[in-house]
């Protein structure tokens, strides 16, 4: 299996402000995020990071998308580092976050546009998969309504086909069903196997087990920066399911869970 | 390479059309100031001829001495008659509101007053019968009364000077010095708050939404992510400068017609107009990378608004500076914003120097260059853009 992307010992830390050190009641100046995460993964499948709030997901992935640099350690999306090489890794991926908005002002049909020129996709290409993607999510009935008119869940497909406008081979997704109806989290879902079909790789954030089982080849657990359990799902959920996996070896890590 | 210039095209036609296709904004930044200007500054111009009266006065005068009547003749404000008839006749006429004013001049005012300065001298009368009970009469009165004010100092002054002359050069340089003096202030703080109206909007807002980091993944250079908001952004202030500009150069002849004989705005040639028309751009170019910097390091619009009040208060001192120094040597013209409201007076008073403008000019686009490499920086930072 071809590696497509390669993460060595990514490091990240945030220097807290007296009034972030308050908040998270500590009296420690920098909170380590994300403390030498390593991991690997192969073209076609979808990677799925497992982990409780705050364990470091987003940011990390936060990371693979070269909004943020880490403090050391570097990672490879298709052999270009997202350190020294961050154009090549952007026009390669696609991200989708939460964190990661769309004007209000502007329709479906505008960002479209607008995104496929920052991207530099051709127009006739562009064109063409916004016709695919557009009915393929039923965005063409809104297609012309401004972002300010739409239900969450129409935005989230909008937010969601937009990450993909440049058609990359490599997408990162952090809780894409998040706040979803579960009419709309199964079209999401249904679309990561469609891409994974479609050969591409797909690394996705989550904190539901059920989507990790459903959809995921490998899985990696991820608890307070580091990696505490990485293996293929099928593997992982051999003997029992994998919310009782998690408690085990959350139970090692982190001292048991209360 | 046209390919690498796309997104920056794209982000350039993207802010057009956030602004263009919003009615709201259209109105607040566009439309709305200019208009307001225009209609204040007119306003308050009516008020000033309202106080010096409305319009035209019928002013009966007797014995209008030769050497004046020139004088009078300049102000469009007088309908002067010569009084024939018995001064019951005219005063009745005042009270009941026929005439506006009587004015009896001696008979011999010009002999008289020929002998000013001697010993014995006598200073003749002028006597100016009004009505205090309506407000024309009382206007005209203070009007008339204000020019023979201004022919006694003209006369007893040390030069000899030719009345009728005299009269019109000073109402012409006193509307140039007001011109000058007034209009590079106001048109440099229209040009902020222009700035002020969409540059913090576009980039501390579209900080503030989250908006900022989905341009951020995208492969678009910073740098051309930088030039094409300065770019945009400048274009947009400009057209809002230019809106205020005309609703102020508009409203002038409105706004001085109580004070001058009106202003003629066509002592300006083109030439004048083109050169105003560089300076502004040239001024928003600064205001907005100035701008935009300080609205990259705020977390939103609001912050970005308090960060940006100093400065504000500093380009206003700086532009009402530029009245108070006469005859800048060229290097003063390399001071940004001060250089500009220079500009923008050395053209009201028609006594441009093309290497001023020049240096003036230049300096800002290099400054604003500066600003757009710091910009490109800041964008490239991670504590700036997603500081929380
Ligand atoms: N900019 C920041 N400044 C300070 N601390 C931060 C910053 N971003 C993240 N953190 C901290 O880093 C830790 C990891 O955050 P992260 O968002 O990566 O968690 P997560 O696994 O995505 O959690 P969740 O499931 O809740 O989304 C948290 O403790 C968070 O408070
Ligand atoms: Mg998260």
């Amino acid at each position: 299996m071809q590696e497509i992307l390669s993460v060595c010992n990514l490091k990240k830390q945030f220097k807290l402000s007296y009034k972030q050190q308050k908040l998270q009641h500590t009296d420690k100046k920098v909170l380590t995020a994300v403390d030498g995460l390593s991991f690997t993964a192969c073209k076609g499948e979808i990677f799925g990071l497992l982990g409780p709030n705050g364990a470091g997901k987003t940011t990390t992935l936060r990371m693979l998308a070269t909004l943020i640099t880490p403090d050391s350690g570097d990672a490879y999306i298709e052999g270009y580092s997202v350190v020294k090489q961050p154009d090549k890794v952007r026009s390669r991926i696609g991200f989708l976050t939460g964190e990661l908005k769309l004007e209000d002002f502007f329709t479906p049909n505008y960002l479209f546009n607008f995104f496929s020129e920052l991207y530099g996709v051709p127009a006739d290409v562009r064109a063409r998969r916004k016709n695919e993607l557009f009915s393929r999510f039923g965005i063409d009935r809104f297609a012309e309504v401004k972002l300010a008119n739409l239900s969450t869940g129409m935005k989230q497909k909008v937010s969601l086909v937009i990450s993909v406008v440049n058609d990359p081979e490599f997408i990162i997704f952090d809780e894409p069903t998040n706040g979803l109806d579960v009419l709309t989290a199964k079209t999401v879902t249904d679309f990561l196997l469609e891409l994974k079909a479609q050969g591409k790789t797909i690394i996705l954030s989550t904190h539901i087990f059920s989507l990790v089982e459903k959809i995921c080849d490998r899985v990696g657990i991820i608890i307070d920066g580091r990696l505490a359990a990485l293996d293929t799902v099928s593997a992982m959920t051999k003997e029992k399911g994998l919310e009782d996996v998690f408690f085990d070896i959350y139970a090692q890590t982190a001292g048991g869970v209360q | 390479m046209k390919g690498a210039f796309r997104g920056m095209a794209a982000i350039i036609k993207k802010e057009f059309a956030r602004f263009f296709f919003d009615r709201r904004m259209l109105i607040t930044t566009l439309i709305l100031p200019g208009l307001l200007i225009y209609v204040v500054y007119t306003l308050m111009g009516s008020f000033v001829t309202n106080i010096a009266g409305d319009g035209n006065y019928s002013v009966a005068v007797k014995n209008m001495p030769g050497s004046m009547e020139p004088m009078f003749a300049a102000v469009e404000q007088f309908e002067i008659s010569d009084a024939d008839r018995d001064d019951d006749y005219y005063k009745s006429q005042v009270t009941e509101g026929g005439l506006d004013i009587y004015v009896i001049f001696p008979e011999d005012f010009d002999e008289i007053i020929a002998f000013a300065g001697t010993s014995g001298y006598v200073a003749p009368e002028v006597q100016i019968y009004y009505s205090s009970s309506a407000d024309g009469s009382t206007a005209a009165y203070s009007a008339f009364a204000a020019v023979l004010d201004a022919y006694e100092q003209a006369i007893s002054n040390v030069f000899n000077v030719n009345t009728g002359g005299n009269y019109d050069l000073s109402a012409t340089s006193a509307a140039t010095y007001i011109l000058s003096a007034i209009v590079p202030m106001v048109l440099i703080v229209l040009l902020f708050s222009g700035c002020m109206a969409v540059a913090p909007e576009s980039i501390a807002g579209e900080k503030e939404r989250g908006t900022f980091a989905t341009m951020l993944v995208t492969p678009v250079k910073r740098s051309h992510i930088a030039i094409g908001k300065i770019i945009s952004l400048s274009c947009i202030s400009l057209l809002s400068g230019l809106s205020s500009f005309l609703g102020l150069m508009l409203s002038l002849p409105n706004l001085m017609s109580g004070v001058f004989d009106g202003v003629d705005l066509a002592m300006f040639g083109a030439a004048d107009y083109l050169m105003i028309l560089g300076v502004m751009l040239s001024t928003v170019l600064l205001l907005v990378a100035m701008i935009s910097c300080i609205s990259a390091l705020a977390k939103s619009v609001k912050e970005a608004n308090s960060y940006i009040a100093p400065l504000n208060i500093i380009v206003v001192v700086v532009s009402l500076l530029s009245s108070f120094l006469g005859n800048p040597s060229a290097p003063l013209y390399l001071i940004p914003i001060y250089n500009s409201a220079m500009i923008v007076t050395d053209i009201m008073a028609l006594a441009v120097s093309p290497l001023n403008f020049i240096i003036a000019i230049a300096s800002n686009i290099v400054y604003a260059a500066l600003l757009v490499f710091l910009l490109t920086r800041m964008f490239k930072s991670e504590r700036i853009m997603f500081n929380r």
